[in-house]
């Protein structure tokens, strides 16, 4: 099974650089830990602790040059994998095989002693991952570069932030340039502009070759950056292949429903939502371009005065994609009592694949109160004819022509 | 074993590093730093001469220069218990590490016992300065150091390596360790000459007594630093087969030692 494929301007080889077979690893969990030799001899008979597989029948085959995603749910077993791969633990049953050195970043700036300076941690902290000296030298510069420390590396690491500290240690791991490069995690960590410094030197050490094993909990990072996703569930590979498919999957399994909340006075409460397709009928999936229309009905107990109705498309991640409501576009509505209907006309939607979350909201004109809101409550699945790529589709118009 | 040794040797520079940061820690942010380490012994020498020189009147024991011979065995012996103290819990302090980077795990133990051997030098040559000031004649055999402090780290180095790794399974052995070090003090001669065991005990509680490891290495020591033959006959004490028995001992607890070290490794992560 030879995988070589391309991938953008990047060629994945066939040479494994990681080999998992048949990898299990299965942890006692002691129902009370016998640590002490006394509890220990006087249970020498009992067996105090239950078998757990925290992995079972793991084949997996990282070729060089590739990148790939390991995504799963708490305790599916990622980073017992990543830490089977460093050879922190021995797997139990099955092999590993390693062709070339690894780094992890599993955890940033462990072996930082507080009382050193950050240039003293460093020398330290790369013999920790198996630098030599003469290999340091020629990127300890760029260590200390990246790192964005400034005068600051020849202080004492104990009064570093917790920021300059992750910094300096994702630093190291990230040059000192092994073949195989373990990443746990730890991209959740540090501000913005760090983050897309890391993705960006990832996306370069692709770009050089470099095998990457990424283990995170955002799937849609996954998504962007792999080769590859392998999906693990319970300790064993649920899925294994292309990133949009095995991510989709994930999605649809994690997410069957949106978990959503409502809150509010409910003065005016909204007694249904409908999301309706262009012939009228209530629709899940819908295709970027096409028109959907959101209804919503709602019931005043009382006269309520100058309300207004909004609504708001968010994305997996939370973040609002799209949102309007009735003042914003200077709809006004003096006076509700009884029941009544809402509908936002959206004659063509601009967004790409995905599912998208809605909230739907009845407040007051300035938003101090609400009356009822229901945030997140709703959802519905698009689909793109694949024209495009990114988050939204816009208009435009490709012109080609030759000569100057 | 030999897979393990080739990992050891890679990362040695690491071991050294370690060792290195140790020896930093220990007196950062001190005035006088390393200095310390000899202000120690020089502190201990003028502490013994009041205490058992003045105070006691050992010299009419006929031990003369008693600071000095106490000196000569006690740095070893407070080398080896240090060296034992650290290592022993050395993997389970280091629990963060253990958990979160692979590198062969020995380095920890080592690397104690490493800033120990340097704290112990200086200490070494402060007491033969002193010796000299006193115009106390030095042994030829003081060219034997490097070998004796080689005899010395084996066999420290081969018993915090069963300690250090059965430690993370069983914490009371590091309990256990300060405990048994404080019995172990009294009964290798580092107080009182080896004479005195010999001429109030039979000969089979001698050698009872003699098969205590220690206390070859720490009469080794008070042989080449200070002998000095009017510490009465005994004093020059020196048996061919008690030093291949600690050689032997020594080299069989490194190696049986690390093997232990070696298949208990893989498990450490899982159970600190």
């Amino acid at each position: 099974m030879t995988v070589a494929r391309e991938i953008g301007a990047r060629l994945v080889s066939d040479v494994p650089a990681l080999e998992l077979r048949g990898v299990g690893k299965c942890f006692r969990l002691y129902r009370d830990i016998n640590r002490s030799l006394k509890e220990k001899v006087v249970n020498w008979r009992k067996r105090g602790y239950e078998l757990f597989w925290a992995l079972q029948d793991v084949d997996l085959t990282v070729y060089k040059g590739e990148t790939i995603s390991v995504i799963g749910p708490n305790g599916s077993g990622k980073s017992t994998m990543l830490r089977l791969m460093t050879g922190i633990m021995k797997p139990n049953r099955g092999s590993i095989a390693t062709h070339g050195t690894i780094a992890a970043l599993l955890d940033l700036g462990a072996g930082f002693h507080p009382d050193l300076t950050g240039r003293e941690n460093i020398y330290l902290n790369a013999s920790i991952l198996g630098i030599r000296k003469k290999d340091l030298e020629p990127i300890f510069q760029d260590i200390i570069d990246f790192s964005d420390l400034g005068p600051f590396i020849d202080n004492q690491v104990k009064n570093y932030s917790a920021g300059m500290y992750v910094r300096l240690g994702f630093s190291i791991a990230i040059n000192v340039n092994p073949d195989i490069l373990l990443v746990d995690e730890v991209l959740a960590v540090g501000d913005e502009s760090f983050q897309a410094k890391c993705l960006d030197r990832i996306s370069r050490l692709q770009e050089s070759g470099k095998t990457i094993v990424l283990v995170t909990h955002n799937a849609d990072l996954a998504e962007a950056v792999s080769d590859r996703v392998l999906w693990l569930e319970r300790g064993r590979v649920k899925m294994l292949g292309d990133p949009q498919e095995v991510v989709d999957a994930y999605h649809e399994a994690m997410s069957t429903r949106p978990e959503g909340t409502e809150f509010g006075n409910r003065d005016i409460v909204i007694e249904s939502v409908q999301l309706l397709d262009g012939e009228g009928r209530p629709s899940e999936v819908f295709r970027t371009g096409e028109p959907l229309v959101l209804r919503l009905r709602y019931t005043a107990r009382k006269p309520v005065e100058d309300p207004v109705f909004g609504f708001g498309f968010y994305d997996r991640l939370g973040l609002m994609v799209f949102g309007t409501n009735t003042r914003l576009r200077e709809v006004d509505i003096p006076r509700v009592e009884g029941s009544g209907v809402v509908e936002f006309v959206i004659p063509s939607l601009s967004m790409l694949d995905g599912r998208y979350y809605v909230s739907v909201a009845a407040h007051t004109r300035d938003g101090q109160v609400n009356y009822h809101w229901l945030d997140k409550k709703y959802c519905f699945d698009v689909t793109s004819p694949g024209r495009d790529s990114g988050y939204l589709t816009m208009e435009c118009e490709i012109r080609v022509s030759s000569g100057g | 074993m030999k897979e393990y040794l080739r990992k050891l040797f890679f990362y040695r520079e690491l071991l050294l590093n370690l060792t290195v940061k140790e020896v930093k820690v220990k007196y950062k942010n001190s005035f006088i730093g390393f200095l310390w380490s000899m202000v120690n012994p020089v502190m201990m020498l003028a502490v013994y001469y009041v205490a058992f020189g003045i105070i006691f009147k050992l010299r009419a024991l006929g031990m003369t220069r008693y600071e000095f011979y106490l000196l000569s065995g006690i740095l070893p012996w407070n080398f080896f218990s240090l060296s034992l103290m650290q290592s022993v819990s050395s993997v389970v302090n280091n629990a963060d590490l253990v958990k979160k980077v692979y590198f062969p795990r020995e380095v920890l133990p080592l690397s104690y016992i490493g800033a120990a051997s340097f704290h112990f030098l200086l200490q070494e040559l402060v007491l033969v300065v002193f010796l000299l000031i006193f115009r106390l004649s030095l042994s030829p055999w003081i060219f034997a150091m490097p070998l004796l402090l080689l005899l010395q780290l084996v066999f420290t180095a081969g018993l915090s390596l069963y300690l250090s790794a059965l430690n993370v399974f069983f914490r009371d052995i590091q309990h256990f360790t300060e405990i048994a070090l404080l019995a172990w003090f009294w009964i290798t001669p580092v107080v009182y000459p080896i004479s005195f065991i010999q001429e109030s005990f039979p000969a089979w509680a001698e050698r009872i007594y003699m098969l205590n490891p220690m206390a070859h290495i720490v009469l080794l020591w008070q042989r080449i630093t200070y002998n000095s033959p009017a510490n009465g006959p005994q004093a020059a004490y020196f048996s061919v087969e008690g030093f291949v028995y600690a050689v032997v001992l020594s080299v069989f607890l490194l190696i049986s030692g690390y093997y232990l070290f070696c298949r208990l490794e893989g498990r450490f992560a899982e159970f600190i």
